[in-house]
């Protein structure tokens, strides 16, 4: 099974019928020029990149923007439409009096498969004291996390919360948690393998475009950035096939991944099997 | 007397050649209109229209051609952030392509019908599918004999 784990459906048609909403979606988000699409659309390149299932992200964002770019009731009415192919996550602004009673709703009665939290965008340090009851929830229901880290192309995000440094004692206060750097924590992708060294409950993913093209970007980050035998050797187990659409096209993404001078059995594991396990699919 | 229609069509894969042969026909003969021009216009920049036969070693032959002169791997400058869009382009392969083939094609349209050869089938493509398209089918031209005795009729 081949899973893109780090989709934004911020133009999904059957969330898009508010045109206000689609403008601060756009606008705090930090994409435009593109118009909602339909799933006959979206699914067809999940098709073509032969792509089974996407993880589909929502941010709350309620006080530092006065909104969500995508609700977890949003989420979990796409993924009602489509459960063969969405797998959802929830979001949660740490800062919200009723963070954990909002995300306990989202695991437990919208059916939501993990949270996503980005701290540039909702502005705090990931081991700040507020955030520790949430990182007990999502470890108590088996719940991964993923973090967007290094740098990011949505307005107002200060890099310095998603260093990955920051991350590192709540992958030992919590070791049982499973979490996932987004964007190998770009540009410190050293220090994000050195991470996922340490940790084995620590996870990266591909949706690193942000200079070049498909195939020279994700060479580099395999064999200039890392080692060329590191992602075989060290972290085969913990890297995760991701596109960031819809900044990135997904199809592209997987055909460079399977450029890669890497084995088989390596390429097998990031487009898929190590999603199934950060996801607790197994 | 001015006819638009629009057509969209959805591709399947990065490079799709698409028929829009009937389509066009059949829009035209619906016009209303005797004799003039009708226009093909693609609204995308990585898209192409073009007029030829529409056999599949036809098509495979264009296929390479544009792949020859824009390849794939080529050394593009446009692969980079795009403040814009907030997303990296990297599409350069379907803008070049898009610009070899045109993005339309026109008719004369002589009795109510479209002045077609038998080989000249029209294409819409696709450079950087997959992605749902829009086509517009533009028909100018004076309208039938019998809309000019209804026009005359109400006068």
């Amino acid at each position: 099974m081949v899973i893109d784990m780090h989709v934004h459906p911020v133009f999904y048609k059957d969330i898009c019928d508010d045109e206000e909403e689609l403008i601060f979606r756009e606008n705090t988000f930090g994409v435009w020029k593109q118009g909602p699409m339909s799933f006959e659309e979206a699914f067809a390149e999940m098709d073509y990149g032969k792509i089974d299932k996407e993880a589909v992200l929502p941010l709350d964002v309620s006080t530092t923007a006065g909104g969500c770019v995508v609700t977890n009731e949003q989420i979990a009415k796409l993924v009602a439409l489509r459960p063969d192919r969405l797998i959802g996550f929830a979001s949660v602004d740490p800062h919200r009096k009723d963070a954990l009673e909002t995300l306990e709703r989202a695991f437990t009665q919208l059916g939501l498969k993990g949270l996503k939290l980005n701290p540039s965008k909702q502005k705090f340090y990931p081991m700040d004291k507020e955030l520790e009851p949430i990182y007990e929830l999502c470890e108590k229901q088996n719940k991964p996390v993923i973090f967007h880290a290094g740098t990011s192309w949505e307005p107002d995000t200060p890099a310095k919360y998603s260093h990955p440094l920051a991350f590192e004692e709540i992958f030992i206060k919590y070791p049982n948690l499973r979490c996932c750097l987004a964007h190998f924590a770009w540009p410190w992708v050293r220090e994000m393998c050195m991470l996922m060294l340490k940790y084995p409950n620590v996870y990266t993913d591909t949706s690193v475009l942000y200079l070049d093209s498909p195939e020279e970007s994700i060479l580099r980050l395999f064999t200039e950035d890392m080692g060329k035998r590191w992602a075989e050797r060290a972290f085969a187990n913990q890297i995760l096939f991701a596109s960031n659409t819809p900044r990135f096209r997904a199809f592209k993404i997987r055909r460079a991944i399977e450029k890669l001078p890497v084995n088989e059995e390596t390429k097998a594991a990031i487009l898929g099997g190590n999603a199934v396990r950060f996801l607790g699919m197994e | 007397m001015v006819k638009l229609q629009i057509i969209e069509r959805m591709s399947h894969k990065p490079e799709e050649y698409m028929l829009i042969t009937e389509d066009v026909h059949r829009i035209v003969e619906a016009s209303g209109i005797e004799d003039g021009l009708a226009v093909v216009v693609t609204a995308h920049t990585t898209t192409g229209i073009i007029v030829n036969e529409a056999l599949p070693c036809v098509e495979s032959d264009i296929s390479d051609m544009l792949e020859r002169m824009a390849p794939l791997d080529a050394d593009y400058a446009h692969a980079h952030f795009l403040p814009s869009y907030g997303a990296t382009g990297n599409n350069s392969q379907g803008h070049l392509k898009s610009l070899v083939c045109g993005n339309s094609c026109m008719f004369p349209v002589i009795g109510g019908k479209i002045v077609c050869g038998g080989a000249q089938d029209i294409y819409l493509v696709d450079f950087d599918g997959p992605q749902k398209r829009k086509i517009y089918v533009e028909v100018m031209g004076e309208p039938k004999e019998s809309n000019h005795k209804r026009k005359g009729e109400e006068k």
